[in-house]
């Protein structure tokens, strides 16, 4: 065990700092959705031309080929250099594009994953419908196959950024009579397709960063199942491994500059002089190290052994609760400034708002707690 | 960087359970035989941070958390404060300076006592015909005493954080303790024609025991390795490490006592011992408030 990088990686850390702090846009992402998304291709093209986007994915398409370790220098690097939040480009930088890394043809990985890396390509994830959230096996949206196409009809719901997607993880009952985890498929969807319709849903806080999707007789070339007609759910998985795994770690690494920008603003305003908000301060200080620290033993795991385990919850839940208690606490040293809080605003109080998606979104907290006890701990299956 | 442990560390750890399991159980933490000390002595165990053996703090910190879950004496940890800087062979006891005066735990046997004093350790003679008493903890014993008057300071702030950094260790191996007890109790108990485990209300504690064992374990981990590579910042990751250990512990044994139920709280079940050795862990090298907010020195 060893917490110190080494001189190579030291020497990446700088070399990112250096390009960061040259690089990073002085304008925050624009509050308008059209202008958000521009953005945040953009921003991504200058990445991936900087030789910054894909740190760990294979040379062969498009990435650096470096470690995973580098990877997450990175991230702290860009969470420390207040670079842009990665917007519209999740989906397919942290799960889409790391699903086809591991289970996709050569053909398919040869295509997509270099327009994933340089923002041309916006994915998306069509897992969650109006009757299967929480219980994904429940997917009633369905293809039938007509030669050598399948024919989907159904609707997705909470498809964040379907409205600007090109691709998507879309994931549908194949075979006609399956039940649950049986006869499901993991498809590659052109957003662009006939039939797709795009609904796009505002959120409390504003944002219009989500929608329901409508199929109706949308054609999907049979060829554009990945890991095999009705290893839907096996594919499905891994997706979501990578999602709770390795898919908040950026997020996870922000968190340490949020908790001290906290410490500072309540020295500043002198809120820290309260006993109880100094106490849960030193108390989160010391929760957002050791956030770090499974993050740290996280990917070392990883590195060791491949895959993301069902350890990825117990950290996936503790960052979720925690990040919302910061929030909670940055909104109490605000005090009645955030009353004046404007729709779509980008301000903490925005952050609140849309906060609230880290305990539902990727698995709810009470999903998490089940996977965590049943999983890692072997208590019974309630469902 | 690797905060995975390696295969030496994997069979070290296993073995320390291993020995534990067999010599120290934990169901029997109130009756150890007169003979456990010199039984964890000539394991090494009393040993493993003296100049012969000086284990590395991250290997060691794994090692302690699997004493800690097995209720291990807390005089381990002053004895191997004790070993690593100062020249004190044998069994050191625990002091715990209050304002009114020191208790000691385990002074059975021992000359010396070894607590941190004003911010930095420091060790004295006990004096003779000390009387020890029953604690809160039944794994320990108490001897009251006032301020030592001759009092060896060690001139060093490291060996403060290497006892913090212990004590963290056996939090969380006592938080380990509560979370496997409850989680097979969960799995076992029957109650409307099923597991206890089944139900949400038991299997989400479960759940959260086990995000706080992974908390403090990986935090640990890294404030030992922060303590062996000097790093300038160790003092505040084994401030952290203590305080999510603490915590862990602490909340881990109410929990468990919880999804017991009413044989949770007797005298006869094990529970109790978790919540009562959480307890005297707190008073033990806790983390100052200014070191976790970073203050300016
Ligand atoms: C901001 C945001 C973005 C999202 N983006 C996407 C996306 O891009 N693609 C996508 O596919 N999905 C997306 N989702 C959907 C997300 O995955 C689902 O919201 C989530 O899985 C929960 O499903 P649900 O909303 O149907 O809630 P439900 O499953 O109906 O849950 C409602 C409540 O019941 C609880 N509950 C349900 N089942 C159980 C149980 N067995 N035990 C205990 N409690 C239970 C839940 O924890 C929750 O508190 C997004 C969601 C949000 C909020």
């Amino acid at each position: 065990m060893d917490i110190r990088f080494s001189a190579e990686e030291q020497k990446f850390r700088e070399e990112c700092r250096e390009w960061l702090l040259a690089n990073v846009p002085s304008e925050r992402r624009p509050l308008n959705a059209a202008d958000a998304i521009a953005f945040d291709k953009e921003w991504q093209h200058r990445l991936f031309d900087a030789g910054w986007a894909g740190i760990n994915w294979p040379t062969a398409y498009g990435g650096r080929g470096l470690s995973l370790v580098q990877q997450v220098i990175w991230l702290e690097e860009y969470a420390g250099a207040h670079a842009p939040w990665i917007g519209a480009n999740f989906v397919g930088i942290n799960h889409g594009g790391p699903t086809l890394i591991l289970n996709a043809t050569e053909e398919h990985k040869a295509y997509h994953l270099p327009r994933i890396l340089k923002g041309e390509a916006i994915w998306c994830q069509g897992f969650s419908e109006p009757g299967a959230g929480s219980d994904l096996a429940a997917i009633r949206t369905h293809a039938r196959i007509e030669g050598d196409e399948l024919i989907v009809n159904g609707t997705k719901i909470w498809t964040s950024f379907a409205h600007v997607a090109d691709w998507q993880e879309l994931v549908v009952r194949t075979e006609a009579g399956s039940r649950r985890h049986q006869g499901l498929s993991w498809v590659i969807c052109d957003m662009h397709a006939p039939g797709i319709e795009v609904r796009p849903i505002r959120k409390m806080s504003g944002q219009v960063e989500f929608a329901q999707v409508f199929y109706d007789d949308v054609r999907i070339p049979l060829a554009n199942v990945v890991g095999g007609l009705g290893n839907g759910w096996k594919v499905a998985m891994s997706t979501l491994s990578f999602e709770r795994g390795t898919g908040f770690i950026a997020e996870q690494v922000k968190l340490s500059q949020e908790i001290e920008e906290l410490v500072a603003s309540a020295r500043a305003s002198g809120a820290i002089r309260d006993d109880r908000i100094a106490g849960e301060l030193a108390q989160m200080r010391a929760e957002v190290a050791a956030l770090r620290a499974m993050t740290y033993r996280n990917i070392s795991d990883v590195i060791r052994r491949g895959q993301p385990g069902p350890e990825a919850s117990v950290i996936r839940l503790f960052s979720a609760e925690l990040g919302q208690r910061l929030e909670r606490m940055a909104l109490l040293l605000a005090g009645d400034d955030i009353l004046d809080f404007r729709y779509g605003d980008d301000t903490l109080v925005g952050e609140y708002l849309r906060g609230f998606a880290a305990t539902i979104a990727g698995g709810t907290a009470q999903i998490q707690r089940d996977i965590i006890a049943e999983r890692v701990l072997g208590l019974p299956k309630s469902r | 960087m690797d905060l995975s442990l390696d295969s030496q560390q994997e069979a070290l750890v296993a073995a320390t359970a291993d020995w534990c399991r067999d010599n120290m159980p934990l169901e029997q933490a109130r009756n150890r035989p007169d003979t456990l000390w010199s039984a964890l002595q000539a394991m090494g165990w009393t040993a493993m941070t003296g100049p012969d053996v000086a284990l590395d703090h991250a290997t060691e910190a794994l090692v302690f958390v699997e004493l800690g879950r097995h209720l291990a004496p807390v005089s381990l940890m002053s004895g191997a404060v004790a070993a690593r800087w100062t020249d004190q062979p044998g069994k050191v006891a625990l002091a715990l300076f209050g304002n009114a005066g020191v208790r000691v735990c385990d002074a059975e046997g021992a000359t010396i006592a070894l607590g941190i004093c004003d911010g930095v350790i420091a060790t004295f003679r006990l004096p003779p015909g000390l009387v020890a008493s029953p604690a809160l903890d039944p794994t320990t014993t108490l001897a009251r005493l006032a301020q030592p008057s001759v009092r060896t300071p060690v001139d060093s702030p490291l060996p403060a954080l290497h006892l913090q950094l212990l004590t963290a260790a056996f939090a969380a191996g006592c938080a380990d303790a509560a979370r496997d007890m409850a989680s097979s109790y969960a799995a076992l108990r029957e109650q409307f024609e099923r597991p206890i485990g089944w139900f949400q209300a038991i299997k989400h504690m479960c759940a959260d025991m086990a995000v706080r064992c992974a908390v403090a374990r990986a935090q640990i981990s890294f404030a030992a390795c922060a303590l062996d590579a000097d790093a300038p910042d160790a003092a505040f990751h084994v401030a952290a490490a203590r305080q999510v250990a603490e915590q862990a512990a602490m909340e881990n044994a109410r929990a468990n006592i919880q999804v017991h139920g009413g044989i949770g709280m007797t005298d006869e079940a094990s529970p109790h011992l978790c919540l009562k050795r959480a307890h005297l862990l707190s008073f033990i090298a806790p983390a100052r408030r200014s070191v976790l907010l970073g203050d300016p020195a």
